[in-house]
């Protein structure tokens, strides 16, 4: 069949990856923590019709070729870590991260993944586990049972007032984890990111130290997703999407006319 | 047989390898620092015995379409894009330089500087590598590359490299099957310090997609034309045979 027919279904199914990478974001606009995503587009490789100097006749070269694209494609969706907004919930257990880093979480698998979602609870056992799927935070910090009030400072130390004391007693230190290529994390669901060759190995650190963010309680990062311009790119796809099914319809009348006249 | 319908047989192929170089710019208006393939036609004259009566038409692609795309704004440290004229140097799948107007990059987990597809970016002396991990990436209007390694103070921040910008004249550059633009002459281009780079922005393809919707309800026509040229040469075939035959 002729080939703008196949170069025009690659810029349909380009258009509607697309479409899905923004209606994800979309729906993910108010999940914390959550880093929004882009396609990036590609070309794909040229075919030599007419290789561009070939001889025309004896004594004539061509002076131009015919290369023929053979579409576009998505190569990658590239996550975006800028910082979202701040959005202050005075829950003490709410703890979000300014500037660069990840908190480590145990799967029950034993493997480590990593979050920038800081909405903490307890578990019955009290310690801190993720509030969807209930992951333990690593290292593991556990609130004592008669604990009044939890305190966690900008560099991750937990301290606790015990009932009935005045001290604040030191339970635990919360740890921030880096890479070098957080864009080449595989993101996993439940806000959870797994390490993989091109990210790099994590770089653990306190927060607040060597670059890395400070904590603040009672606060949440949103969603960095900007609703207006994902609006913007759903109309821009949508309409790449129908030009591209319009060289459909065309070559296709075209060829209707071919058999009809014929 | 007539002679004419070989004529209209070439010019109906001819408009459909049109149509695909210009259903390939539309499948490409969202490819970034894309550059629109033109498309132009020859006439190509049968030399024979008799008069040379016979021209066919030949399809071409004689160029790109050097104009900027528009500059979107994303906001992230490591988009650049080139103002005005210019180029990014980087590595090929085989190792050659080759330029791009591609600038979303990014950090390999090797600290090395590369492009989304994976391609190196080259600096003064070879890909740039970055001293990781780093805390923030500057990129320069020049290209001149600065970071802050992690866990270093504001004031250290140290000059890597500089990204190899090049300028060459249209008419020297076009693009190779892999989609980069290299020399016609296979010579590397030189650095340039007129390129200018904008951090945080992307060019966007320079497909206009209005003119390719436009030629090719033009090419669209010109096709139904060759193929009622193709009917009528099988109608004269058709009245040549009635003369002829004996009532």
């Amino acid at each position: 069949m002729h080939p703008a027919l196949w170069i025009s279904k690659t810029g349909l199914d380009a258009q509607q990856r697309d479409i899905s990478v923004i209606s994800n974001n979309l729906a993910n606009a108010s999940t914390v923590g959550f880093k929004k995503s882009r396609a990036v587009f590609e070309d794909l490789l040229y075919q030599n019709i007419n290789q561009p100097g070939g001889r025309s006749s004896t004594d004539t070269e061509l002076p131009n070729g015919l290369m023929l694209g053979a579409g576009t494609k998505v190569v990658a969706t590239q996550k975006n870590f800028s910082q979202g907004n701040m959005l202050t919930t005075e829950n003490p257990l709410d703890i979000m991260i300014q500037g660069h880093g990840f908190y480590e979480i145990l799967q029950p698998d034993g493997t480590i993944a990593y979050t920038r979602n800081g909405q903490f609870t307890t578990n019955d056992t009290g310690q801190l586990v993720t509030s969807g799927a209930g992951f333990q935070l690593q290292p593991a910090i556990t609130i004592p049972p008669d604990a009044q009030q939890v305190t966690v400072s900008q560099d991750g130390q937990v301290t606790v007032r015990l009932r009935g004391t005045a001290d604040n007693v030191a339970v635990g230190q919360i740890t921030v984890s880096n890479f070098i290529n957080p864009a080449g994390l595989e993101p996993i669901g439940q806000n959870l990111f797994v390490e993989t060759a091109v990210s790099g190995a994590p770089v653990q650190g306190t927060p607040g130290l060597e670059g890395l963010g400070t904590l603040v309680q009672g606060a949440l990062e949103t969603s960095n997703v900007n609703v207006t311009e994902e609006l913007v790119n759903l109309i821009e796809s949508q309409r790449v999407y129908e030009m591209n099914s319009k060289v459909i319809s065309s070559v296709d009348q075209m060829l209707g006319t071919a058999i009809q006249q014929l | 047989m007539d002679r004419m319908l070989y004529i209209a047989t070439s010019g109906a192929t001819q408009n459909l390898n049109a149509i695909s170089v210009r259903a390939n710019n539309l499948a490409n208006v969202k490819t970034n620092g894309f550059k629109a393939d033109l498309e132009q036609a020859r006439s190509m004259q049968a030399f024979g015995e008799g008069l040379p009566t016979r021209v066919f038409a030949m399809t071409e692609s004689p160029s790109q379409n050097f104009d900027g795309g528009a500059l979107m704004t994303t906001g992230r440290d490591l988009d650049i894009a080139v103002e005005g004229n210019g180029w990014i140097a980087v590595q090929d799948k085989q190792g050659n330089e080759a330029y791009t107007r591609k600038g979303n990059l990014q950090i390999s987990a090797t600290g090395m500087l590369e492009t989304s597809d994976g391609l190196m970016v080259m600096g003064d002396g070879g890909p740039i590598q970055l001293p990781v991990p780093v805390e923030k990436v500057q990129i320069g209007r020049d290209g001149t590359i600065t970071v802050k390694p992690q866990g270093a103070p504001p004031e250290a921040l140290e000059d890597i490299d500089r990204i190899k910008l090049v300028d060459p004249d249209g008419p020297e550059i076009t693009k190779g099957s892999d989609g980069l633009f290299r020399r016609k002459d296979g010579e590397l281009a030189e650095a340039s310090a007129n390129v200018t780079l904008v951090k945080g922005a992307l060019e966007t393809s320079n497909v206009n997609a209005i003119e390719e919707m436009t030629s090719m309800i033009g090419l669209q026509r010109q096709f139904e034309m060759q193929v009622k040229m193709m009917k009528t040469a099988e109608e004269n075939d058709q009245h040549h045979n009635q003369i002829f035959r004996i009532v």
